[in-house]
């Protein structure tokens, strides 16, 4: 834990942005981000993700509340602190008529990297995304790959502290998306990471921490297990084999235990959901044995509380079914 | 602590950020196609008009003075090509809003230092073009036409009014562009404010300077004939203006969400 607000990579307070007063896109927002970090950040289109990454990054100015990062009040002039920022936007577009060499040099310089320290890194960065043999090419004519990969290259060259990647795995083949997610983890083992992305596995991959928006609002802010375990606790999936008379009869042997909330029988596959108070393993070996008396093979058993789409559907779900009673909110108050 | 000591020190060069979108902008305005048919334009027009004087001059003993001949160039810049110098500096910022934040923005740069490279870009370029230009026409006056009218002194102040008019004009452009959200919007303003500048300028009193009347003047200040009191106001006004416009730029770029 950090102990002072000095320690934070990232803190906002009451972060709110109002565009022309016509539009709420992010709408109190407080929370903090403390180094080593790997924030996953979730929410539907329009939820106001890249909003926040843009007042993190001093892109845009808040129309009320504040955002610090590393300490420092971030604004458009706060060069200082940007210089320890990484940023990939989610359609990355680059400057006409430059080749990987002279779009990273120019970056470099944007970071008053002198020739010296600038050079051989971009050099080594080129190597490394695998832009070798295009690296004199004007990159108006590369592919959504390439473009990903110059990306990644330019958010790297200032070996920044803090990373905020918006949803870069968008638009990558199976293999680029392998290496993007690899990368993130590497990454993750020494900076503080913020990764918006619409795929969820993604995001259940790589991160440790979670943040989901809904309309600009901030509904989950906290750890990822924590996130995934208290939406749908202690609910399990099972495949069964068997004909269909003998399921129907081990669900109602199952149906008929106290220590299940809800049981539920969809074709072969078994939905139960445990009470809080029932222990899972004797539970479950219950279910077994009630499956073995009536000749029922278990294909496989995953606990579905675990699976962060899952969560995060709940969640937005919780939040939108509040209706006006989301107009109080003791905690803020 | 040892190993944070250990830890080399990386330079930061703060100028470097502000070389880079200077320099960045000079190669791509110079690459553009409006700057070079703007170039050929006025060159084409410089070395066409002394050709056809000194033809007139040669063939048929017409003989216009220089100091006629170099200011009608001069104010065919400001006035002929004002449109395409308007172009050139209205979409500076505004033009790149798909690169810029992505970019540019998004990296160790401040907003003051992307605002003032990309302003001393476009004057460097515009100012630098308007010099060329007239170095050609006042040295194909002394040496085709053998103007012996030309006074020297009076020819550098003549360059430093149209330059003066000229940073206004770029000041305001790229001020504008950094305000407006599109490149159409910031010209249509741009030239609305020169317009409205120069119509409102025409009814002050004659002996306040103004673009217009400084430009009518010029054949005078080439011969030598002027009034240092005036110039120097009508210099310090057009500087005070650009100096206005551009701060205003700069503030209002620094509080805008990109």
């Amino acid at each position: 834990m950090a102990e002072n607000a000095s320690d934070l990579v990232v803190e906002s307070f009451k972060l709110t942005k109002i565009y022309q007063n016509r539009q709420i896109a992010l709408n109190d927002v407080t929370l903090r981000l403390e180094p080593g970090c790997v924030l996953g950040l979730l929410g539907h289109n329009g939820a106001g993700k890249t909003t926040l990454l843009r007042l993190i990054l001093g892109l845009h100015r808040p129309t009320a509340g504040w955002v610090r990062v590393f300490g420092g009040i971030m604004t458009p002039n706060a060069a200082a602190l940007r210089s320890r920022i990484g940023f990939i936007p989610t359609n990355p577009q680059f400057p006409r008529g430059m080749t990987p060499i002279t779009y990273l040099d120019y970056i470099a310089r944007l970071f008053g990297l002198p020739a010296d320290i600038r050079k051989p890194r971009l050099a080594s960065l080129i190597r490394a995304v695998d832009l070798l043999n295009v690296s004199g090419d004007i990159i108006d004519g590369f592919s959504n790959g390439m473009t990903a990969r110059l990306a990644v290259a330019a958010s790297l060259i200032n070996e920044p502290d803090l990373l905020i990647w918006d949803e870069p795995t968008h638009g990558l083949d199976p293999e680029g998306r392998r290496s993007m997610l690899n990368l993130i983890k590497t990454l993750a083992r020494e900076k503080t990471l913020i990764v918006s992305s619409h795929n969820l596995s993604d995001i259940d991959e790589v991160c440790n921490h979670a943040a989901v928006l809904s309309r600009g609002h901030l509904i989950y802010f906290g750890s990822l297990q924590d996130l995934k375990g208290r939406m749908r606790k202690n609910m399990y999936e099972l495949d069964l084999d068997a004909d269909q008379k003998a399921i129907t009869k081990a669900f109602n042997v199952i149906k008929s235990m106290q220590e299940f909330r809800t049981v539920n029988l969809r074709q072969r596959r078994l939905e139960i959901r445990l009470t809080e108070e029932a222990a899972t393993a004797p539970t479950l070996a219950n279910v077994m044995m009630a499956l073995t008396d009536n000749k029922v093979n278990l294909i496989s058993i995953r606990n579905s509380g675990q699976v962060t789409e899952q969560a995060f559907l709940d969640l937005v779900e919780k939040e939108e079914s509040r209706g006006f009673a989301r107009a109080y909110n003791p905690e803020a108050a | 602590m040892e190993a944070a000591a250990a830890l080399p020190q990386v330079r930061i060069n703060r100028f470097l950020p502000y070389v880079a979108v200077f320099q960045s902008d000079l190669k791509q305005t110079l690459r553009s196609w409006i700057y070079r048919l703007w170039v050929l334009l006025t060159m084409s027009a410089t070395v066409g008009y002394l050709l056809y004087r000194f033809g007139a001059k040669q063939v048929g003993g017409f003989v216009q003075p220089a100091p006629e001949m170099v200011s009608d160039l001069m104010t065919w810049v400001v006035w002929g090509s004002i449109t395409l110098i308007i172009v050139i500096t209205s979409g500076a910022i505004c033009g790149e809003r798909g690169t810029m934040a992505d970019s540019v923005l998004c990296r160790g740069i401040s907003r003051t230092q992307y605002f003032l490279g990309k302003l001393h870009s476009r004057l460097v370029i515009v100012l630098g073009t308007f010099l060329l230009m007239s170095t050609v026409a006042l040295a194909g006056s002394m040496f085709l036409l053998h103007s012996e009218r030309l006074s020297l002194t009076g020819s550098l102040l003549a360059v430093a009014t149209v330059a003066a008019i000229l940073t206004m004009i770029v000041s305001i452009g790229v001020s504008v562009s950094a305000i407006a959200n599109t490149t159409v919007v910031s010209i249509t303003v741009v030239w609305m404010t020169l317009y409205g500048l120069g119509f409102l300028m025409s009814f002050l009193p004659a002996d306040y300077p103004s673009p217009d009347r400084a430009l009518q003047n010029l054949p005078n200040v080439l011969k030598g004939i002027y009034d240092l009191h005036h110039l120097t106001r009508l210099l310090a006004g057009t500087m005070a203006i650009s100096l206005f416009m551009s701060v205003l730029g700069m503030v209002c770029f620094s509080r805008k969400d990109v």
